[in-house]
């Protein structure tokens, strides 16, 4: 019960200290915005698997799915103000009380959910403005997804700071990681079979690729193919793990 | 008023630094042993780099020791790091306030974090405020305070909970001499309350001043660990230091007094020599009349009374002074 109170009372901090930094916040939901008003004129002409060209109804429901992923991933960048509080010395001053550790990393994360949900929700309307037309359930589910992304993103950003305690590693070890992984999940072309086929093979081996294609099921309505089950299980596993990193790397935290 | 509260045996911390080759095993604290009694103001002295805020790390629950143990109120550190935590405070060298939030804020999530409801924590939140004269800044956030008042805040946050001991890391580094005074009386006060104190310090005047019980350490040894009137005294009665424009002079005169029986120690500084007296007034003129029959220039001549850096000069042949300096 302690457990909960202390994540309650943490997130309420942290979401005081996003309030407080308003720029912030504002330039993290001016991304969405950006991405929708410059990415998807460009893909408007993009013909379909079939060859036929697309209309732009169908250019948002392909596309905004991948958008919302992207938003999820922006979490990966949630280490940079984490390691100024580090320096700072209130982690340690936490990790000193009786509070228990994973009230810390899940009063952090859900902070960074509550910023996530908004980005999340103007990109939506501005997308609806572009035609987007999608089921409510498959907007859900697909939400749901996103914001294991964002828990499973943040986590391996804390767990990363943690370690290495240093803004420019941290930048590095982020920018690595992020392009191919967004490159091969098909967020922003996807993958089909006009992709060369090493570059198909790869893309299994992502598991942002099952997220990926299992979104655009959702958004589409298929609820049944196999590309949803799949990401769920890939994202709850992986997610699951990086929760446990993040704890982790807080317990042995140097102080 | 002699109750035990804290007790380490052998309690060690070594690291490995480097990579590959090149790696080796850096022995940060090697096995201290320490006594804190309830009530006391407990100094841990010693220069930079020490083990100080390594040992209070590992009191504080936040590194795991490599070896060793300590018994913290009753609690096992090592088998029971939650219960140790509840019934201690710590205010490290960054302090660790939250410069978004304002005094309030911070301690009553602070206080919060201990278990204590909303209304105790504001009600204690309140008290502090009061006591640490915070009001006039107190709704601002901390962002804008200044050095001396971020730090006032710190030591209120390490005993909002009113812990059984607080351990303050280096308590008023970087502060001017005024907030200094200020903090040193509000530690007394901490004492007058019963709590018990454990700070580390590099300032002597610090030790001398606000501990009763002293342990001097250097390279994560203890070196000396009295009362700091035991400690003076066993330094000496007093000391007369002279100083030399050469070091081959140093050592010519230290083999000179070697011979003289009211010189009872001798520590060989670099270029200058600390001979401990009985009689200071006296045998300074005895002093510079040996010197001056063989023919030593003397540079400089002081006489003072033995301090804890004179201590620390007899274990480990550097001044705390000189070396203590950033």
């Amino acid at each position: 019960m302690q457990q909960i109170t202390d994540t309650w009372l943490l997130f309420m901090r942290h979401l005081k200290k996003t309030g407080r930094e308003p720029m912030w916040l504002l330039i993290g939901l001016l991304q969405p915005i950006l991405y929708l008003l410059l990415y998807m004129p460009l893909l408007k002409n993009m013909p379909d698997a079939m060859g036929n060209p697309q209309t732009m109804a169908q250019t948002v429901r392909l596309f905004t799915p991948g958008m919302l992923i992207i938003m999820g991933m922006g979490g990966l960048f949630a280490g940079f103000s984490f390691i100024d509080e580090i320096r700072t010395g209130i982690i340690a001053r936490w990790l000193v009380t009786p509070a228990a550790r994973l009230s810390i990393i899940v009063s952090l994360v859900a902070n960074q959910l509550v910023t996530l949900l908004l980005q999340c929700i103007l990109l939506l309307v501005v997308a609806y403005f572009f035609g987007l037309e999608v089921p409510w359930g498959g907007l859900l589910l697909t939400m749901l997804l996103v914001m294991m992304i964002g828990t499973c993103m943040s986590s391996a950003s804390y767990a990363i700071s943690l370690t290495v305690q240093d803004e420019g590693a941290l930048a590095s070890i982020t920018n690595t990681f992020y392009l191919p992984v967004t490159l091969l999940s098909g967020i922003l072309i996807p993958i089909n079979s006009s992709a060369p086929q090493w570059l198909q093979t790869a893309a299994q081996f992502n598991p942002f690729y099952y997220v990926v294609e299992g979104s655009r099921a959702l958004f589409a309505g298929n609820f049944g193919e196999d590309k949803v089950w799949q990401g769920f299980v890939v994202m709850t596993a992986f997610t699951g793990v990086m929760l446990w990193l993040a704890l982790r790397a807080l317990r042995k935290m140097a102080a | 008023m002699s109750d035990i509260i804290l007790r380490t045996t052998r309690l060690t911390k070594t690291y490995l630094s480097g990579r590959g080759k090149a790696q080796k095993t850096v022995e940060a604290v090697k096995g201290v042993d320490l006594e804190v009694r309830q009530g006391e103001i407990f100094g841990f002295l010693g220069p930079n780099g020490a083990g100080k805020s390594t040992t209070l790390k590992m009191l504080t629950t936040l590194l795991a020791p490599t070896a060793g143990d300590a018994t913290i109120v009753g609690h096992d550190l090592r088998k029971h790091p939650q219960k140790v935590r509840a019934c201690i405070g710590y205010v490290s060298q960054a302090g660790g306030t939250d410069t978004f939030s304002n005094a309030y804020e911070n301690l009553i999530l602070q206080a919060r974090l201990y278990g204590v409801s909303q209304t105790v924590a504001a009600a204690q939140a309140q008290d502090l405020v009061t006591r640490f004269q915070m009001t006039e800044f107190a709704t601002r956030t901390a962002k804008s305070y200044s050095g001396g008042q971020k730090r006032r805040l710190d030591l209120a946050l390490g005993i909002v909970h009113r812990p059984t001991i607080v351990f303050l890391d280096e308590p008023t580094t970087g502060l001017d001499p005024q907030s200094r005074a200020y903090f040193w009386e509000e530690i007394m006060r901490l004492k007058e309350d019963g709590m018990t104190i454990f700070l580390t310090t590099h300032y002597l005047e610090e030790a001398d001043n606000l501990c009763d019980r002293v342990a001097i350490i250097d390279h994560g040894e203890i070196v000396a660990l009295d009362t700091t009137e035991a400690l003076k005294r066993q330094a000496g009665g007093e000391c007369i230091t002279v100083g030399f424009n050469h070091e081959s002079l140093a050592e010519q005169a230290k083999v000179l007094f070697g011979g003289v029986s009211f010189i009872q120690k001798i520590i060989h500084q670099d270029f200058k020599l600390h001979l401990y007296v009985q009689d200071g007034g006296a045998m300074l003129a005895e002093v510079l009349r040996i010197l001056d029959k063989e023919g030593i220039a003397v540079q400089t001549i002081g006489l003072s009374r033995p301090s804890l850096d004179d201590v620390f000069l007899q274990q480990t042949g550097r001044s705390l002074r000189e070396t203590g300096k950033e």
